[in-house]
């Protein structure tokens, strides 16, 4: 015998049993098996395998065995798809039945059996229920559609389904109407396309407000929801919604309650915000949402999380209730941290005498997190309401004195936003701050007291000191500690440059070589170079004015505020996150705005604006003109400086791309920097700082010639060296070339070729040099070249990858291309078409650089620029200044605008440039200053 | 309480007994069904899964399954087969295509170890249309000499009643003998 036999059915055992007990003939035999087999179902076990005798007990006239094998159904259906089709002539029947609790169950069920196979065996069944003369049917079979529809969109679409739905809107029975409003809400979630069948208007909303008295509280709910997803067509329709929603405020269910607040909190935009209606509007909703608050814990947070976005939209609303925010001893956590924040956002100079002693209270307490965030709110206290800034502080200073780490720690975070907020104000207590140093252990509280160091490092003598000891453990620090570490040792530097000049350079060596992040090491390069090239300028970066701080910087982004005001009283309001960023497979659905302030009239003007805002983009003229491709600056504007000094550094450096980063030229960049920092002005172009230096004193000539540069050296050629440069002659980018064998034999076989780049570059003709190349001998050649080549962004912009091959090896190089020879013919616009686009792009387009010690006047500037290509559109002289107005066209249709503007006795150049694409601004700086100065 | 009722239900011979309906879809299973329980005739759609009913004949009582024709479904038949005392298989006699097919299934179905004591009625239904094929054609075309199962074949009309009767006598007189 083998083994075999195991694998056979042994009539035996549990599941044999059940299944001989099933086809008993006995009635009451039968239903205790059926509720054996539910028993074993409920708790997990497998009994899938009595699928076929279960559904045969399904054709009774026992509504209790009836229910249990629906139950099972429901459960084994999904696992038994084939089978399942032997229940559907069941469902036929019982939705046939003259008993309407009999034909509701059946409807019920079969909208919970998710089987593709049987569904279109059910379509008639369902329309018959929803049609039923008893509305309990009704209201099941409307939810039904909802779940057919997320099984099969289409069919629902093809029967008609959803012309049933929206025609059950209008039922006499409320709870039908609730129910359908539910099922509808649910199927245009899940897809947009359904909305032209189930578009709501003005009438079907007169039907559910009238619904919405009679039905149950969840009924209430679903329609609160839908109501709120429409959009009234002018303010006088939102005024009338408004008015029949309001008693809802006074429901017990909260859920009621806050869809109530939700759909006035929408309309009410649509209002005149001084009308006296709203004002008495803004008085109604206050009291529900207070009595939010006495719920048990779990509420109040759901309260608490929307409240907090209402405050943010409306603070009128909650202004005086700023006390059933105090927190009590005995609120969850949660819902603590919940109250502080809100109770901030509710300060003002009215009530912050109070706020202020509540918090100082709090600070006390035990819980470390909301003793912590009891610290930070009395900061942004502070910087919110200006009079009571000083007593804010002062309290600060008293929990400093306390000596509690993490206190110490939180009260120096937001003192460093203090000083942001109020300069030249309350620096006196830096001294007291500077002797907590050794507490601090957390990398925010390092870096707040590092930043403050570095700011204020004229004011404390021994800065150096603090900063040097902080920088004992530079590696190990935190990033965040790192780069406020660099930058305060870096201020110090440029305030007290005598004795510090070993600590700079120490930490930027420790930034730039010994670090693995980029963030640190790009910073370190840029005050390294700054440095080097021009103190003056370093000091205006770094030092410079920071802007003022305000409390608005931990608001909710307006957009995503208003899109969270549309969701509130749903997980979106309680997360604080659009649903999409959550919900799986809900990417479909509708985006979520308020709906725009209007008047009476104009509908279609609002509706554009309503789609435009549905789009998410802000009505804030904010969109570039030309969408241009990704900033090339990027990442430098992620650090976290102020942004001015961002964009100065940015104009003052023209752009980082430009020169190639020499790895050997790097060491001595800062010998040769700190030299000239200290001594005086360091030479111009001096040093490792590219290839740029060299030009000048080149020969004169009709357009700029960059001189030949040395691309491929002997050393690396096996014997060839290449040299070349780019021009523009006679409409045509030229690349010229010269070939030299340095080795023992001749060469022969060569051929060049061009990776991707951003211009499209290409070779117009095949490389030809003499062949083959005699030793010590030269070859010239020109290669014209082509714009209609793979296009790839490059990163310089104007850098070019080439490849050369000769019977030796194959021979790689990068270039850099001047942008020049990209500056077409056809560059000069129209003086009307020059005004008009200067306009048009936003001024954030615009970038200014002066170019310094140029010789020349007006006119012969505007020659020298002409033979480049870069043409003279206007001129005008305004109050002893020269005003030009230039503009230039790349080949690949990008034009850029310029004004030049010169005052005769003063040699520097100040020049404005706007264009749609703003990444090529420091390419064509560099470009104009070189030509200049040619 | 239903222990006893069954009781004593057994003594007096109206034990619940168990036939299948069975034969391709369109045959007129399901309204053969209701012909016999409630003597009307009733508009059926196409039977997707079963129907199940009670059918009281003379002093004996039938539970009655008939189970949906459609070629999706045969397959199920299976499930049903076990504890049964009857099968009527119902033909088409119009439906001269698909003779073979039944036939096909008939001797699928008769292999079940779980028929073999199965008494089978052969329903040669539809009679009322001219042109049927006579009981004895069907049941050459059914090949029926070769079935070992005890058999009766009648021609019936389920639209007009026609032939029930005679084939639920023989059905119970059979069922009572082999008791």
């Amino acid at each position: 015998m083998t083994d075999s036999k195991y694998f056979t059915t042994t009539k035996k055992g549990e599941i044999f049993e059940l299944k001989s007990e099933l086809q008993s003939e006995k009635r009451e035999k039968k239903k205790e098996a059926v509720k054996k087999v539910i028993a074993s179902m409920t708790v997990g076990k497998d009994v899938s395998a009595l699928f076929p005798d279960v559904v045969n007990c399904i054709q009774t006239d026992n509504l209790e065995l009836k229910k249990l094998v629906y139950l099972y159904l429901m459960n084994y259906a999904k696992s038994q798809p084939d089978m399942a089709i032997l229940a559907v002539n069941t469902f036929v029947k019982d939705c046939e039945d003259s008993n309407p609790l009999i034909r509701a169950l059946a409807v019920r069920t079969m909208g919970c059996i998710r089987v593709d196979k049987i569904i279109d065996y059910l379509c008639q069944p369902l329309r018959n229920c929803l049609k039923d003369e008893d509305p309990y049917v009704r209201k099941t079979a409307a939810v039904c559609v909802a779940k057919l529809y997320d099984i099969n969109a289409q069919l629902v679409e093809d029967q008609g389904f959803l012309d049933l739905l929206r025609d059950m809107l209008s039922d006499s029975n409320p709870m039908v109407v609730a129910n359908a409003v539910a099922a509808i809400s649910e199927i245009l979630e899940s897809s947009p396309t359904a909305q032209q069948v189930l578009e709501m208007n003005a009438s079907t909303i007169n039907k559910l407000l009238t619904a919405l008295n009679e039905c149950t509280e969840w009924g209430q709910v679903f329609i609160l929801d839908a109501i709120s997803n429409y959009t009234p067509k002018d303010d006088k329709e939102a005024q009338s919604i408004c008015e029949r929603v309001t008693p809802r405020l006074a429901h017990a269910n909260a859920a009621v309650v806050l869809s109530a607040v939700k759909v006035i909190m929408k309309f009410m935009e649509m209002l005149d915000g001084t009308s006296e209606y709203v004002l008495t509007l803004v008085k109604k909703l206050a009291p529900p949402l207070v009595t939010l608050l006495s719920a048990e814990a779990e509420i109040q947070y759901v309260a608490l999380r929307n409240i907090n976005l209402i405050v943010q939209k409306r603070s009128d609303i909650l202004k005086n209730e700023m006390k059933v925010f105090f927190v009590k001893y005995n609120d969850p956590i949660y819902v603590k941290l919940e109250k502080l924040d809100i109770m901030i956002r509710l300060t003002s100079q009215a009530n912050i005498a109070q706020v202020l002693a509540e918090l100082k209270e709090y600070s006390t307490e035990v819980d470390v997190d909301f003793v912590r965030k009891s610290v930070r709110a009395i900061g942004r206290c502070a910087i919110k309401v200006e009079p009571a800034a000083e007593k804010c502080v002062s309290t600060l200073l008293d929990l400093i004195q306390t000596k509690v780490n993490y206190v110490v720690q939180e009260a120096i975070v937001v003192i460093k936003d203090i000083f942001r907020k109020y300069p030249n104000k309350y620096e006196s207590i830096i001294a007291t701050l500077c002797e907590n140093l050794d507490t601090l252990d957390e990398p925010e509280a390092r870096a707040s007291m590092i930043w403050i160091i570095g700011e204020y490092a004229e004011r404390i003598d021994n800065a150096d000191e603090l900063l040097e000891s902080f920088l004992e453990g530079f590696q190990d620090e935190n990033s965040q500690v790192q780069l406020q570490l660099l930058t305060a040792i870096v201020k110090l530097f440029l305030k007290r440059p005598t004795d510090t000049q070993e600590l700079v350079q120490q930490v930027l060596s420790l930034a730039t070589q010994d670090s693995d992040n980029p963030d640190l090491r790009d910073r370190g390069y840029i005050y390294w170079r700054l440095l080097s090239t021009d103190p003056a300028a370093a000091k205006e970066v770094v030092l410079a004015e920071k802007p003022l701080i305000s409390e608005e910087t931990d608001l909710i982004e307006p957009t995503l505020l208003d899109e969270l005001i549309c969701h509130i009283s749903s997980l979106a309001s309680v997360y604080h996150k659009p649903p999409n960023s959550f919900v799986e497979g809900r990417q479909g659905g509708l985006r979520r705005a308020l709906p725009p302030k209007s008047s009476s009239g104009n509908l279609a003007e609002q509706e554009t604006q309503a789609v435009v805002e549905n789009m998410g983009a802000p009505a804030a003229p904010q969109s570039t003109v030309i969408p241009g491709v990704d900033s090339l600056i990027g990442d430098l504007l992620d650090m976290d400086l102020g942004g001015p000094s961002m964009a100065q550094q940015q104009q003052m450096f023209g752009g980082p791309s430009q020169t190639p980063v020499q790895t050997s030229g790097a060491m001595d960049l800062l010998g040769e920097g700190l030299d000239s920092l200290l001594g005086g002005p360091a030479p111009a172009g001096d040093g490792g700082l590219g290839g740029l230096g060299d030009i000048f004193g080149m020969s004169q000539s009709q357009s700029y010639v960059p001189p030949q540069e040395v691309w491929i050296p002997a050393a690396k050629g096996k014997g060839l060296e290449v040299t070349g440069t780019f021009i523009r002659k006679n409409k045509q980018i030229i690349m010229d070339l010269t070939f030299s064998n340095k080795a023992m034999q001749p060469m022969a076989g060569f051929a060049i070729q061009f990776n991707k780049n951003s211009f499209g570059l290409i070779p117009a003709n095949p490389l030809q040099v003499q062949s083959p190349l005699p030793p010590n001998q030269s070859a010239s050649t020109s290669l014209v070249l082509n714009t209609t080549g793979p296009i790839q962004k490059m990163e310089p912009l104007t850098s070019l990858q080439v490849a050369v091959k000769n019977n030796i090896d194959v021979f790689y190089f990068s270039s850099n291309v001047p942008i020049h020879v990209f500056f077409t013919e056809d560059g000069e616009m129209e003086k009307r078409v020059f005004l008009a686009t200067w306009k048009d792009i936003p001024a954030q387009n615009e970038v200014q650089y002066t170019i310094s010690n140029v010789e020349h006047n007006a006119d012969t500037v505007s020659a020298k620029l002409r033979n480049n290509n870069i043409f003279t559109v206007a001129k005008r002289n305004v109050e002893g200044q020269d005003m030009l107005y230039q503009s230039l066209k790349l080949t690949n249709g990008i034009w850029v605008l310029a004004e030049l503007k010169i005052q005769p006795p003063n040699t520097n150049f100040v020049v404005s440039l706007r264009s749609g694409t703003p990444d090529i601004f420091p390419e064509i700086f560099q470009i104009l200053d070189t030509i200049l100065h040619n | 309480m239903g222990g006893i009722w069954s009781y004593f239900s057994g003594l007096f011979g109206t034990k619940e007994r168990r036939i299948l309906i069975l034969g391709l879809d369109g045959a007129g299973k399901t309204t053969i069904l209701y012909r016999l329980q409630v003597g009307e005739v009733v508009t059926t759609i196409p039977t997707i899964g079963f129907n199940v009913e009670t059918v009281q004949f003379k002093n004996l009582k039938f539970q009655v399954w008939d189970l949906g024709g459609q070629t999706s479904i045969r397959p199920y038949w299976r499930c049903y087969y076990s504890n049964t005392d009857a099968i009527i298989y119902v033909v088409d006699s119009m439906d001269r295509e698909r003779m073979g097919i039944s036939k096909q299934e008939l001797f699928s179905m008769l292999e079940e170890d779980e028929l073999r004591k199965a008494v089978l009625v052969i329903f040669a239904n539809k009679q009322d249309i001219e042109g049927a094929m006579t009981p004895s054609e069907v049941a050459n075309a059914l090949g029926l000499t070769a079935i070992k199962h005890k058999y009766q074949i009648f021609k019936t009309s389920a639209i007009k009643g026609e032939g029930l009767n005679e084939a639920m006598e023989w059905t119970a007189n059979t069922l009572t003998q082999q008791k």
